[in-house]
């Protein structure tokens, strides 16, 4: 199979276990859903298997009590790691029972969140553990067919996920009766086609069906009503591996790491102004600094920083100061008015420009935006264009409380939280750079059309409407260079 | 005029198969080669209805003829039992697909905050620039290479990220961007300087309409619609799926109006009456 690991070489080699300062918890941890992601042959079945890979599933399926799994998931206190960070143990005992429908069960792979790519690492290094997982997981919520749904970006995991899903097949894990017992498990691998809406659960679950990937509204929760309207469990890649790992070592041995709330390990995913970016596996409840500092080895260039986006590009900003308080868990975060979301921490050092950043942002959403919602089509539009304003040093006055009223009237309007994750951003840039916006704002009266937006954003059009053809639709292929 | 005349480029057959006269036009490619067609059949094997099959069978016509095109959106919506808008509205909300407006090969550049950080985005876009003489949005005139700026390709911590057709790369710039570039035109036996500094086509990203001859795959002139999208555990009782066309209403909303009145689009002899009344 060919490796698309770029000709950069080695980069994507990611320094997962690299030598850090020692974590301060009590008990001293080492990577585990990364553990082997450096070994050389780790996403095949011969090596899972040389590691002791499908004795949990071996050992369970069939003989243990479903619903003995569930409450060991429970008791482990393993909460969502896709970002909303609900506790999967309680997930799964909401399923509806009795139906008479089959109960399916969709991993989210599609890890579109900017700043996250946590998943990429198990899918495209280590599948196998995702598949035991899943094995798990279906026998638990007593589910005979799995849907996998990798983002289309995901080239190489889904190369490996399917591969390794034919594997287990080929061995008699997956497949008909399963593990020797009269059970049976269908994997389903499903490639998407790059939208950041299928992210969201409701938002795949449509896509899965095969149609735009529009979220649906909640309730009826998936958990009741779900793909093809029957029962479903959506949970994360990361959830479920780990699923594999709390079954094999109990629910006590997930517990002695993390905090009282927030118990476990998780993945976080350093990006930005640090000198060692990359996937860091650590306890939940370490500080931010050790993130940065330990971990990411400080600063690049010896900067100072000046924000940090905690959990994905949809997370309130934290300023310098903030990021002292903070320690990496769910409450933490949440106490400074942030999240901790998918675990993609973003850098941001004194040179970043934050007006372009939240111009970024915003263009991002708009992007994304699935137009499903009037207040989510339009408001993010809106964000985008005002911010745009800013961005070209021409902010009106009044915008900055412009910006504020519109980012306060999306949010909790729309069926899924995308307008949520474009608000909040928005919101928290103002709160804490509101001067970057002041000081942008023209002080000379506005002239009009000095520069339009769709000239700019649009070149395309502009090259169209000169041959005659009319302006086009706008793509961000043709946006603007920003 | 309809807007596939107004499409440059626009190759001769128009969306949709030949009006009235039913004759296929002779670029049609009918069907899949067999081993797509195998997949195709695996794939709705394994899905509980064909309508769920459409992510992966759009990828298998992508594979098959180099990009979604018209002709393989027919087909796919043919093979799917899905009406044609359907699978369009799925082509056009997914970024991903490759599209006949695309270059033969597709670069995707992440414009994301991570990536745009430190000005890794732009410097990817201007040596494209340079060695291609293609900005996104645009595609070289022979429609070898097109640029697009795309959101997010989830790997971060090595900025720029770039995707080139179903190629991922990252740290994508200075030496190592150069020596890729001139790898595909090589491959393509081209040189750079029949590309740099000439002058790039825009990419026109418009659907053409669906002509109105088209009949929607179970979808007859009564309005009558019946497709994939059935639940596959609905049970007998629960009502049948198809959807009929409501009868009109036994009174009226609204009272009828003559003609060229309230928005009457005939215009009336009486030359156009402004409001009614």
């Amino acid at each position: 199979m060919a490796d698309a690991t770029p000709p950069a070489g080695g980069a994507a080699a990611a320094p997962a276990s690299a030598p850090a300062p020692e974590p301060k918890p009590k008990v001293p941890f080492s990577p585990i859903l990364l553990k082997h992601i450096n070994e050389p042959g780790s996403h095949t079945i011969a090596h899972y298997q040389a590691r002791g890979g499908y004795e949990t599933a071996k050992a369970h399926i069939g003989v243990t009590d479903p619903g003995a799994l569930i409450k060991l998931v429970d008791e482990s206190g393993l909460r969502g790691r896709g970002g909303a960070g609900f506790p999967t143990g309680k997930k799964w005992s909401f399923l509806a029972k009795g139906t008479g429908k089959p109960i399916y069960l969709a991993v989210n792979g599609d890890e579109s969140e900017p700043g996250t790519f946590k998943d990429r690492y198990i899918l495209e290094k280590d599948p196998h553990q995702l598949v035991e997982g899943v094995i798990l997981t279906c026998f638990a919520i007593g589910s005979k067919h799995a849907f996998i749904y990798l983002r289309g970006e995901f080239i190489l995991g889904f190369e490996r996920l399917e591969a390794a899903v034919q594997e287990a097949k080929a061995k008699g894990f997956v497949g008909k009766q399963i593990f020797g017992k009269d059970l049976e498990l269908t994997i389903t691998v499903v490639r998407g086609a790059g939208a950041y809406i299928c992210g969201e659960e409701t938002g795949m679950l449509s896509s899965i069906e095969g149609g735009r990937g529009y979220p649906k509204i909640k309730p009826p929760f998936p958990a009741v009503s779900g793909l093809f309207k029957c029962p479903t469990i959506v949970n994360n890649v990361e959830t479920i591996s780990a699923v594999t790992h709390i079954v094999k070592n109990g629910a006590a041995w997930h517990k002695q790491w993390g905090t009282e709330k927030s118990p476990g390990f998780k993945i976080f995913c350093l990006s930005g102004a640090v000198k060692k970016p990359g996937v860091y596996e650590v306890p939940l409840g370490i500080t931010m600094r050790e993130m940065i500092d330990g971990y990411g080895g400080g600063m690049k260039d010896g900067k100072k920083l000046k924000a940090v986006i905690p959990g994905g590009l949809s997370a309130p900003v934290l300023t310098a100061e903030m990021v002292d308080k903070c320690t990496l868990d769910y409450e933490s975060l949440a106490s400074l008015g942030s999240m901790l979301g998918s675990g993609g921490i973003t850098v941001l050092d004194e040179s970043v420009d934050m007006i372009s950043a939240i111009y970024n942002t915003m263009r991002f959403y708009h992007h994304e935006s699935c137009g499903q919602c009037t207040p989510c089509r339009e408001g993010t539009g809106w964000l985008e264009k005002v911010a745009h304003r800013f961005h070209h040093d021409e902010g009106h006055e009044g915008d900055v409380e412009l910006l504020a009223d519109i980012a306060k009237n999306m949010r909790g309007r729309t069926i899924c939280v995308l307008a949520d994750a474009a608000a909040m951003p928005m919101q928290s840039y103002l709160q804490h750079f509101k001067g970057d916006f002041l000081a942008k704002v023209k002080e000379t009266p506005f002239v009009e059309k000095k520069r339009t937006y769709r000239d700019e954003i649009s070149p395309t059009a502009k090259k169209l409407s000169a041959t005659g053809a009319g302006p086009s639709a706008m793509d961000v292929g043709s946006a603007e260079k920003q | 005029m309809s807007l596939s005349q107004n499409v440059p480029n626009a190759g001769a057959p128009a969306f949709g198969p030949a009006p009235v006269s039913g004759a296929t036009p002779a670029t049609r490619k009918k069907e899949f080669s067999p081993e797509r067609m195998a997949k195709f059949h695996d794939y709705a094997e394994e899905y509980p209805n064909k309508r769920s099959a459409l992510m992966m069978t759009l990828r298998l016509a992508e594979e098959e003829f180099g990009s979604v095109t018209d002709e393989g959106i027919e087909i796919v919506a043919e093979l799917c039992n899905m009406p044609v808008a359907h699978v369009l509205g799925m082509v056009t909300f997914y970024t991903h697909y490759k599209r006949p407006f695309h270059g033969k090969h597709r670069f995707m550049v992440c414009a994301t905050l991570m990536c745009a950080l430190e000005g890794n985005t732009d410097a990817a876009l201007d040596q494209i620039q340079a060695k291609l003489g293609i900005g996104p949005g645009e595609k070289t005139a022979d429609g070898l290479f097109s640029c697009e700026k795309v959101e997010c390709l989830a790997d971060c911590d090595k900025p720029p990220v770039v995707q080139k057709d179903n190629e991922h790369f990252c740290s994508m710039r200075g030496a190592v961007l150069d020596k890729y570039i001139a790898s595909l035109l090589n491959k393509e036996g081209k040189v750079e300087s029949d590309y740099a500094g000439k002058p790039a086509v825009a990419m026109d990203t418009r659907v053409p309409t669906i002509p109105a001859h088209f009949n929607f795959t179970g979808e007859s002139e009564t309005g009558a619609r019946k497709t994939e999208n059935k639940d596959p555990y609905w049970q007998a009782g629960q009502g049948d799926l198809t959807t009929k066309v409501p009868a009109p209403l036994a009174t009226p909303l609204t009272v009828p109006v003559a003609d060229g009145v309230n928005g009457g689009r005939k215009p009336s002899s009486n030359g156009h009456k402004k409001g009614g009344h």
